[in-house]
């Protein structure tokens, strides 16, 4: 299990497995959710999440296992639907108020 | 929420093994899928039965599918095992299966781009260290480009045949399952193996490289739309927008949306996961379109990705339209049907109403 605090994420990536469909489809709503702050949100294939060094990742329940085999170190975070889950408003909610973020 | 959806956090798992190995195969063709809508587009535009014929122009069609996609292919796996360094012995390699054969080298390219990227990553990781202090461009040339020539000839002499034997078998297999009208049974095992997140590694690893071998001979093939149709997902949407938990149905136009218009699939993947009794409306429905497609004799000129019926609309040739057309509504219509008795089924005796009311709070305030 891994944590940051909201307030020390800089980089918050989803992942999914091409990174070109449905990541790019959930980045494209955290993005203009965290629109004022300076967080970069951006989404990568699952299997080369280690070269982007996210502080935090997002990602589908279906693949989280492999995102957290990637990077260890880093608090992912698991949702199941792709519109409206609440893990993702979590993580949102979490960044902009600076709370804990943590994939137990 | 999440225990009834089948979600599986263990990385060590067979369907984990799956995603990553048809994932890296997916991976080298992903990344060049608009190379594909080119030669798609332009296939449909000039060769002799397109929307403009013309012979001058369609000179392009052969060269783009036997050699520009498969170097694509090779130069983009060497490039995910090695870099750019492996990129180029890749595309190196590929040319080597390209030259041996007459068919386009999808499945030869898959092997030779990454296993001559694998070979010199060992290579570079010896010679590496070794290298004295301003030869690190003529050692990393030479080495690259002798082990260029060598992976070419061995690409071309030994993997090749192989290769073009294995591929023209498998051609033959695609051939048997059309003639014995046995297709529409790929959907029981592409339709659940789907919703696991498995959809590109089985569209983009293994049925489009089949497919372009076919439509490069046939000018169309059904091989592209036995993942891609987006009808039986619509289908499934559809009923839980009806009749699907009161708490999901919100949500549930705007994933019409997305799914059928945009062609993101992986959108109603959730939904059947959490109701895991609802594939066996998407492997009817998936069916339903299979069995309409073939016996129609539909076909695709290239892989619509992503699966929107706008890439359907695209991909299809100047008389496959009613087909093409038909197999999608009416795989939309038998999962719908499906699905909404099934979800009314459910509905009586439904253990994770509770559930679903507490996840609706949550999604509220949220």
């Amino acid at each position: 299990m891994s944590k940051i605090s909201g307030s020390e994420v800089t980089r918050l990536i989803i992942a999914c497995e091409a990174g070109m469909g449905s990541s790019v489809m959930v980045a494209g709503m955290v993005k203009k959710a965290l629109k004022k702050t300076n967080v970069s949100v951006s989404h990568s294939p699952v299997n080369q999440l280690a070269g982007e060094n996210p502080d935090v990742v997002l990602c589908q329940r279906g693949l989280s296992g492999r995102a957290k085999q990637a990077v260890p170190e880093v608090p992912v975070i698991a949702f199941d639907m792709f519109l409206g889950d609440p893990a993702i408003a979590k993580v949102i909610d979490a960044v902009l108020n600076g709370t804990m973020i943590s994939d137990e | 929420m999440s225990n009834i959806i089948a979600g599986d956090a263990n990385a060590t798992g067979w369907r984990s093994a799956m995603q990553k190995f048809g994932g890296f195969l997916a991976g080298m063709v992903i990344p060049n899928i608009g190379a594909f809508i080119a030669w798609g587009l332009l296939t449909a535009l000039f060769i002799p039965t397109g929307w403009l014929p013309n012979e001058d122009l369609a000179k392009l069609v052969g060269p783009m599918i036997l050699n520009l996609l498969p170097l694509l292919i090779a130069y983009t796996g060497g490039r995910l095992v090695h870099g750019q360094r492996g990129a180029v012995i890749g595309a190196i390699a590929g040319i080597g299966v390209i030259v041996g054969t007459s068919i386009p080298m999808f499945l030869g390219a898959m092997i030779v781009g990454p296993l001559a990227a694998w070979i010199l990553k060992q290579v570079d990781k010896v010679l590496d260290p070794i290298t004295p202090v301003g030869f690190e461009m003529l050692i990393g040339n030479f080495s690259l480009g002798i082990l260029g020539l060598g992976s070419a000839l061995g690409a071309y002499k030994g993997i090749g045949p192989v290769v073009t034997w294995i591929s023209d078998r498998l051609g033959e297999v695609v051939a048997n399952l059309v003639s014995s009208h046995l297709l529409p049974l790929l959907s029981v095992i592409v339709e659940p193996a789907k919703v696991l997140f498995l959809n590109n590694a089985i569209n983009h690893g293994v049925l489009a490289p089949l497919g372009v071998q076919q439509a490069a001979a046939e000018g169309k093939s059904i091989l592209f739309m036995i993942e891609s149709n987006p009808g039986p997902g619509l289908g499934i949407l559809v009923a839980f927008w009806l009749f699907g938990p009161k708490v999901l149905r919100g949500s549930v136009p705007g994933a019409i949306i997305i799914h059928f218009l945009g062609g993101i699939h992986e959108i109603y993947f959730p939904y059947i996961l959490m109701r895991p009794v609802m594939i066996i409306a998407a492997i009817l429905g998936g069916a339903t379109g299979v069995t309409t497609f073939m016996l129609l004799g539909a076909g695709l000129v290239a892989t619509p990705s992503p699966g929107s019926i706008f890439a359907y609309f695209a991909m299809t040739p100047k008389d496959g339209y009613f087909q093409m057309l038909a197999g999608v509504l009416l795989s939309a219509v038998v999962s719908f049907l499906v699905g909404s008795f099934l979800l009314r089924l459910s509905k009586a005796g439904s253990d994770d109403l509770e559930e679903a009311t507490a996840t609706s709070k949550k999604l509220k305030k949220g």
